[in-house]
């Protein structure tokens, strides 16, 4: 038994550097070639597919075939930051309601939607955002968002065009209420962790319940809140085809403006990769592999961030990661 | 971790008691609106499908296959159920026992670095792992737009959470139901079989049923790994192309013609079914066990 | 089963020189993609002529079960999704089961020998045909794009260049009531309205040969070169979409909103209420796309289509012919795993460009494709008799 499930144990880890070991061969020639550029500026240019293949650096690539990825790592970080600034204060405040305030049954309920909420597909939120919440807000929020906004350096990127409501914030949103319920249910658990005794001074002393969830409750789980938004950003960072759907996968450079149309890196590589084999020297698909690359690295750097921070307050029973 | 509550009590009583109650006020009114922001998108999403969905609702979706957004979405449900039950008997297999390894025999560094490496697993975002599925499964290896190629990367995907699921399950058994085993005088493997998997069942079910969940509502990976096709599946584990209800969602939803739309929103009901039904089993699933734990 | 005169001249010409030998072709082994077993024969045809003996335009496939996978451009895949299973009911035994996933995958999966038949809008690059020996682009059919608008209070036409829509592209005119438009169209009020100009967010041979017609027609103000997907330079507002479907509800849903959209979406441009412009063509005039402009503009290329043919047909210099079409092209390669599997292919892409079958009207006018012109026919037919 030992032996055929330790056997069986060392597929994820196999499977794992499989994968590693394709996106790395895959990247390689692009890595050589793009060199730092690929970091500061952003470009998809496949170039001059009908004209001969150049060799540089002992790379096959078209004449002026250009990759940046800045732009689309921008995008990628700045909807995912939007979606915490939604999904943390939601977040925190709904676990602190649902374990100091609500009726054992309310939880419950809520605990219902949560699980449902997580448990929707990506591509359903994405029909959502792209046909019901997107128009919306587009046509009576942002107006009016655009226009409270003062035109002075840093504020003037909330003014602007809206558009049809495919851009930036409108991701943002969409992301921040799919990762709501990792967050919110890591949350929950947390605050469910508090010891009662800690919690029963501070009412001794006469605090309100906002005071002891301010105080002592939100003190002993902080670091565990952290990591729960660091585990919901890794989600956001890594999700496709709700953000495919409403950010308007625009290729070049950032958005000037918070309604602009944006992309992410996942987003690009699901809607080009079909581009990218039409460029038979392979220096596209290349470069959209070392762009994955860039997304695995940022999304492993967030999620062992997270599960560090997470294990040192409490050991949650599921993986949180993708979510359901 | 301890607790240090710097402020002495005086200064509470020092903050004038409006003040205070204001601040436990607006408190809980922000846990209330906290709650409707959950709420109101899980119901908003859910309505919206039903209400674009329900009132052209035909049964023939079910009966009839179809593709380009005419006809019906039967070769996508098929589909969608055969790499499901797939994802089960691979992800369910592979995960269950790598976490029986990991619960029972895993000491030490091996066991840390298999669990490290899961996790990595977990976090990899899946239009990577469909890149991968691309050019080595269906490019590399000729599987072409398969079943296998599919089936494989969803397998992949979803390992993590059954090994984990079934890991935590098993450490959860307490160590008297064990003990009380041996000395009934079980074999290790018995006792394993007949105590600890059984105790941990329904665990072990729910991270399947996560798995399962996952598995039916993916996009990204399955675009590049198990294509499209307007037929059912076939017998054929390879170069054949296998539909799935969410390629029906993404391709249709915004085309110019009435019934593809509507079959958007069909597919995409269907799969609001399928995936409230696995949430469902999994609750009721984890409450008879607790109710079960209370009676024993 | 009614050969067609030209499958009954090959018939003649096998008889002929004495090269029908009957059943002569050994039961095929299933190899790669293709899962043949004998024994399922259905008719006689397929003992007329042996299997592969003829350089011809033998419409008959092999006697054995075949399955055809067929992959690429979203354009040809309504054609295959209605020439599929009109195949089928011809031949019993041949299934061909096609997908619309996009022209690279097709060519990419081609390649790799993955897929029997993949489709591509765009044609094959100098550098494809040097990298994968006998990779051959056959086209199918001729397909043409639209350019559209949602300019309310314009009825008609609208007449546009491609330098003026290059100019749009590029944020050069934002607006409809600009002089370049309005010199274009005397005697139409133009209303002050911002343009929005729409392009495909995914990658697409719609986008290639719509950046090709800039590339040609207007090469001071284009400079972004032709692909499928290609740098976009940036214009305040500008949107983009999902498919040509997206781009049909985009740009109904979006006021000044001006879009390139594949012929075969004429009847939703139709249904959506969306403009279409007339373009200028080399030559001056302006012409909409329909069978008389796309089939004067596919004239002047025939004597310039190569054996290969590879070939853009875009801003030709025929007089009054519609300035953005193309071929639309099977990607195959000439060296099959199995015999029975490269019969198969020749058998279904010889239907496919015949006129009494495939390329029948009843086939070719739900998308709005032209056939092709019977020199280029022959053409198509000398590169699939070479699968083998």
């Amino acid at each position: 038994m030992q032996r055929v499930t330790g056997g069986v144990a060392v597929i994820p880890m196999l499977a794992l550097l499989f994968i590693i070991a394709v996106l790395l061969a895959q990247a390689w020639p692009a890595i050589l070639l793009n060199g730092g550029g690929f970091f500061t500026h952003t470009s998809f240019d496949l170039g001059n597919t009908y004209g001969a293949i150049v060799n540089t650096h002992g790379v096959r690539h078209p004449q002026g075939a250009s990759y940046g990825v800045l732009g689309w790592a921008l995008g990628t970080v700045e909807s995912s930051a939007i979606a915490l600034v939604l999904a943390v204060p939601v977040s925190v405040f709904a676990a602190l309601a649902i374990s100091e305030r609500l009726p054992a049954y309310l939880g419950r309920v809520v605990g219902l939607f949560l699980g449902t909420l997580a448990g929707i597909p990506s591509v359903i939120i994405g029909l959502w955002g792209a046909l019901t919440i997107g128009p919306l807000l587009a046509h009576r929020v942002y107006p009016l968002l655009a226009h409270l906004a003062p035109k002075v350096p840093v504020l003037s990127f909330f003014t602007g065009g809206t558009g049809n409501g495919q851009g930036l914030l409108t991701s943002g949103i969409v992301l921040g209420v799919m990762i709501i319920p990792i967050v919110a249910s890591t949350t929950r658990d947390l605050v469910h962790s508090v010891p009662k005794l800690p919690k029963e001074g501070g009412e001794a002393l006469g605090m309100t319940d906002w005071e002891v969830a301010r105080r002592v409750t939100l003190r002993w789980v902080g670091p565990g809140i952290v990591g729960a938004s660091v585990l919901g950003l890794a989600r956001a960072l890594g999700e496709t085809m709700a953000v495919a759907m409403v950010s308007g996968v625009v290729l070049s450079g950032s958005p000037g403006s918070i309604f602009a149309p944006i992309t992410t890196i996942a987003a690009t590589i699901v809607t080009q990769l079909d581009s990218a084999f039409t460029d038979t020297s392979g220096f596209a698909v290349s470069s959209l592999a070392e762009a994955g690359l860039v997304l695995v690295l940022i999304t492993l750097a967030v999620n062992v961030a997270g599960r560090l921070l997470v294990r040192r307050v409490a050991s949650t029973a599921l993986p949180v990661g993708r979510g359901v | 971790m301890t607790v240090t509550c710097s402020e002495h009590p005086a200064s509470l009583q020092g903050r004038p008691a409006m003040r205070r109650k204001v601040a436990d006020a607006a408190a809980l009114a922000a846990g209330y609106v906290a709650l409707a922001m959950i709420a109101v998108p899980t119901i908003w999403v859910v309505a919206g499908v039903l209400q674009r969905a329900v009132p052209g609702w035909s049964w023939g979706v079910l009966t009839h296959t179809g593709a380009a957004g005419a006809g019906g979405l039967e070769n996508e449900i098929l589909g969608s159920l055969v790499l499901t039950a797939g994802t089960l008997v691979l992800a369910g297999g592979v995960g269950v026992l790598a976490g029986i390894y990991l619960a029972e025999y895993a000491t030490g560094p091996a066991g840390a670095v298999l669990r490290g490496a899961s996790e990595v697993l977990a976090g990899i975002p899946s239009i990577v792992l469909g890149y991968v599925g691309y050019l080595a499964l269906v490019v590399a290896l000729h599987w072409s737009f398969s079943l296998a190629a599919g089936l494989v990367t969803l397998a992949v995907m979803t390992v993590p959470y059954v090994m984990k699921s079934t890991e935590v399950a098993l450490r959860q058994v307490p160590s008297a139901y064990r003990e009380g085993a041996e000395a009934l005088g079980f074999s290790p493997l018995q006792a394993l079989r007949r105590i600890s998997l059984r105790t941990a069942l329904p665990g072990i079910v729910t991270g399947i049923l996560v798995a399962l969940a996952i598995s039916v509502g993916e996009t990204a990976p399955l675009l590049y790994t198990a294509g499209f096709t307007s037929a059912n599946p076939s017998a054929a584990l390879v170069h054949r192309p296998i539909a799935f209800l969410t390629y029906a969602i993404w391709t249709f939803y915004n085309q110019p013609s009435k019934s593809a739309v509507q079959l958007s929103f069909d597919a995409a009901l269907i799969l609001l079914v399928i995936v409230l039904l696995l949430i469902v089993v999994g609750r009721v699933i984890v409450s008879l066990s607790e109710r079960h734990a209370e009676t024993r | 089963m009614s050969l067609s005169k030209r499958a009954l001249a090959a018939v003649l010409v096998a008889a002929g020189i004495g090269l029908a030998a009957c059943g002569s072709s050994s039961p095929p082994s299933g190899v790669g993609s293709t899962s043949a077993t004998s024994g399922s024969a259905t008719s006689a045809s397929g003992s007329t002529v042996s299997a592969g003996s003829v350089p011809g335009t033998d419409l008959a496939p092999p006697s054995g079960t075949v399955n055809l996978s067929e992959t690429g451009s979203t354009l040809l895949y309504p054609l295959f999704q209605a020439w599929a299973p009109a195949y089928h009911a011809a031949y019993p035994n041949v299934t061909i089961t096609p997908q619309g996933t996009g022209s690279g995958t097709g060519i990419s999966q081609a390649e790799a020998a993955t897929i029997d038949v993949g489709a591509s809008d765009a044609y094959l690059p100098p550098s494809a045909f040097t990298q994968y020996a006998g990779i051959e682009n056959i086209p199918l059919a001729i397909s043409a794009q639209q350019i559209n608008y949602n300019v309310p209070g314009i009825h008609g036409h609208l007449k546009l260049s491609g330098q003026v829509i290059a100019k749009i592209y590029t944020g050069k005119i934002t607006n409809w009531d600009d002089p370049a438009i309005k010199a274009l169209n005397p005697g139409v009020s133009m209303p002050n309205l911002t343009i929005v100009p729409l392009h495909r967010s995914d990658g697409s041979g719609d986008t290639f040969i719509f950046t090709t017609y800039l590339t040609d027609s207007a090469p001071a103000d284009w400079t972004a070169g032709f692909n499928t997907t290609v740098s976009w330079p940036s214009v305040a507002g500008a949107l983009s979409a999902e498919g040509n479907g997206g781009m049909v509800t985009t740009c109904a849903k979006t006021r000044g909103c001006i879009a390139y959209i594949g012929i075969s979406y004429h009847s939703q441009t139709q249904a959506a209420g969306l403009g279409e412009a007339m373009l200028q063509d080399k030559a001056g005039d302006f012409v909409l796309p329909d069978m008389a402009t796309i089939t004067s503009e596919a004239a002047g290329f025939i004597a310039k289509t190569p054996a290969n043919e590879s070939l853009s047909l875009v801003y030709g210099p025929a007089a009054n012919g519609y300035p953005i079409i193309n071929y639309e092209y099977a990607i195959v390669m000439t060296k099959q795993s199995s015999a029975s599997t490269a019969q198969a292919i020749r058998a279904f892409l010889y239907w496919a460009l015949d006129k009494a079958h495939g390329s029948a009207p009843r086939f070719l006018d739900a998308v709005h494709f032209q056939p092709l012109p019977p020199s280029v026919v022959a053409l198509s037919d000398a590169q699939i008799a070479k699968i083998q």
